[in-house]
């Protein structure tokens, strides 16, 4: 009897942990699914764009303590969002310089559509941000201290049971941060005319020439609101966990699964993906060991394209 | 439209040499040729995605070759180009939003899509659909209406009959003539097509291996012995 009680509360408790850390991984799938599955740009450097974005944090609130006076309640997570201008000029920067020279209107109608070169340039741009980051910020673990990240909302489900549930509080502030963000940019996207422009400019640079709209521009500016989407999920996330500047590695590989399972071209799809991976993390802490956490994503990833090799949200726009 | 001595080259090969076309206002100017010879090369020096080697094009007065590609549309240069290039995961609706991107086309959108809306009913009835989950001929009605969205004082058209039914490149060439007749707008077409595209306008040019081998009315050009032999298939051998 008591085993089921423990056994119901374990799993309330990764289904808690789930959904709220999946909210943040599918906000951070979000930033690359606009580079990768819109863009059709292959970024490895977006695991440090996010790692800048924890970076931003930690310096805005704690180092420099500029966001400081906002108080440890607000301070990190208002710092998170401001993440996200810094790394959207940051990436707008990356792009004008290198990315530009391997994508979009220079290799529109290329054999590879400029993969080669994207995948060289920014596996490297993701070593020297590594280790640059380890000369800048040094290798000890850093995090950002808020009381949040110990305390946490009990939720008991009915009072028969001896049943609580915890939300850790910074997770799920954070998990509603980016529940928003990812919302607005949706709207962005489909609704406004810089959103289309740039969905537009992506599907076919030459022809949104013709129309009139600045191609390298618009490629720019989506590039860095992937990179700054993604710098505000890594904010999130260094609100309660502490990180080195090898940290993207980790994360990396989690957000092009999530892309790719919620379906390549679909930001929506790239939020269920990564809120699926989050989800697929935790419950599997439950049974394995956590050096095998990472193995149950890739082997559920491997079962749900078997069965959707589209992608959860994935949708042919060629005529069959 | 006036083009003076165009000549452009990729790499060593000369695409087009000191070619030289007059499009007036209000005209439907056809260019014919066969393949290689240089038309698409032509539309794409035009809207500049080809940069010209030397020549120039002048368009209200105005010399395009200086001016970025972007700026081009937003003079009035409308290109529909070859293989429709419509954007494929967008909808039919977004499409000719997009093709309304500059100033002009936001200005008369209401006026622009009830005229699309008219030409081409099917488009209103797909609206929502994504363009690259139509026909052909849908998908070249989309390109065509994304074109004259922009509200364009000149619509370029790169061989909208590529790849289609016989029976379709019917009402894309008879709704073509509609748009210059009843809404006025100057227009340049490449056509392989040669006597159905010649017979719609009011001049046409003959373009081989890069050169302007002929120009005249759709009268002279079909009594050419040369342009009926190697175009039309007629006159005796």
């Amino acid at each position: 009897m008591i085993d089921t009680t423990v056994l119901i509360e374990n799993v309330l408790n990764a289904l808690a942990a789930g959904i709220t850390i999946g909210c943040i991984y599918g906000l951070m799938c979000v930033g690359l699914g606009l580079i990768f599955g819109i863009m059709k740009v292959v970024n490895f450097a977006q695991g440090e764009l996010l790692m800048l974005g924890m970076y931003v944090v930690v310096y805005l609130f704690s180092v420099w303590g500029l966001l400081a006076f906002l108080g440890p309640y607000y301070g990190p997570f208002v710092a998170a969002l401001a993440a996200g201008p810094v790394l959207f000029v940051g990436g707008s920067l990356l792009h004008k310089f290198l990315i530009s020279r391997v994508s979009g209107l220079r290799t529109s109608g290329s054999l590879d559509e400029g993969h080669f070169g994207q995948l060289i340039i920014t596996l490297g741009v993701s070593l020297i941000l590594q280790n640059g980051g380890l000369i800048v910020f040094g290798s000890t673990p850093v995090g950002v201290r808020t009381p949040l990240s110990s305390r946490a909302w009990e939720f008991i489900p009915s009072e028969a049971w001896d049943v609580s549930v915890f939300f850790n509080k910074a997770r799920t502030i954070s998990a509603g941060v980016a529940i928003v963000v990812a919302i607005l940019l949706y709207v962005l996207l489909e609704y406004t005319r810089l959103g289309k422009s740039l969905r537009a400019a992506a599907d076919n640079p030459t022809a949104a020439s013709y129309m009139g709209i600045d191609v390298e521009k618009a490629h720019r500016t989506a590039f860095g609101i992937g990179a700054g989407i993604t710098a505000i999920a890594g904010g999130l996330i260094a609100t309660y966990l502490s990180f080195t500047p090898f940290v993207g590695v980790d994360f990396v590989i989690i957000m092009y699964s999530g892309v790719v399972l919620g379906g390549m071209g679909s930001i929506m799809g790239a939020f269920w993906g990564g809120l699926t991976v989050g989800f697929v993390q935790q419950f599997s802490a439950l049974v394995l060991p956590p050096q095998l956490q990472n193995a149950a994503i890739f082997v559920v990833f491997l079962m749900i394209l078997l069965l959707r090799p589209q992608g959860l949200f994935g949708r042919s726009a060629e005529r069959a | 439209m006036e083009i003076q001595g165009l000549t452009v080259a990729y790499g060593g090969l000369v695409a087009l040499r000191d070619v030289s076309i007059t499009v007036g206002e209000g005209q439907f100017v056809t260019v014919v040729g066969p393949n290689g010879a240089g038309k698409s090369t032509l539309f794409k020096t035009i809207s500049g995605s080809v940069p010209a080697r030397g020549g120039d094009i002048r368009f209200f007065g105005e010399s395009l070759l200086t001016m970025p590609v972007a700026r081009r549309a937003h003079l009035g240069i409308a290109h529909v180009p070859e293989g429709r290039q419509v954007f494929k995961s967008l909808t039919v609706r977004e499409n000719l939003e997009m093709g309304a991107y500059t100033e002009a086309g936001r200005k008369n959108w209401e006026a622009s899509l009830k005229r699309i809306h008219m030409l081409f009913p099917i488009l209103e009835e797909r609206a929502l659909q994504l363009a690259g989950t139509l026909s052909g001929g849908e998908q070249q009605m989309v390109a065509i209406g994304r074109g004259l969205a922009s509200a364009p004082r000149l619509l370029m058209l790169d061989e909208p009959s590529m790849g289609l039914a016989p029976a379709i490149t019917d009402l894309i060439f008879e709704r073509i003539s509609q748009i210059h007749r009843e809404d006025g707008v100057t227009i340049l077409l490449v056509e392989q097509r040669v006597a159905e595209a010649l017979e719609l306008s009011d001049h046409g040019y003959v373009l081989e291996t890069g050169s302007v081998v002929m120009d005249g009315s759709y009268r002279t050009l079909m009594q050419d012995d040369r342009v009926r032999r190697a175009y039309l298939g007629i006159g005796e051998e």
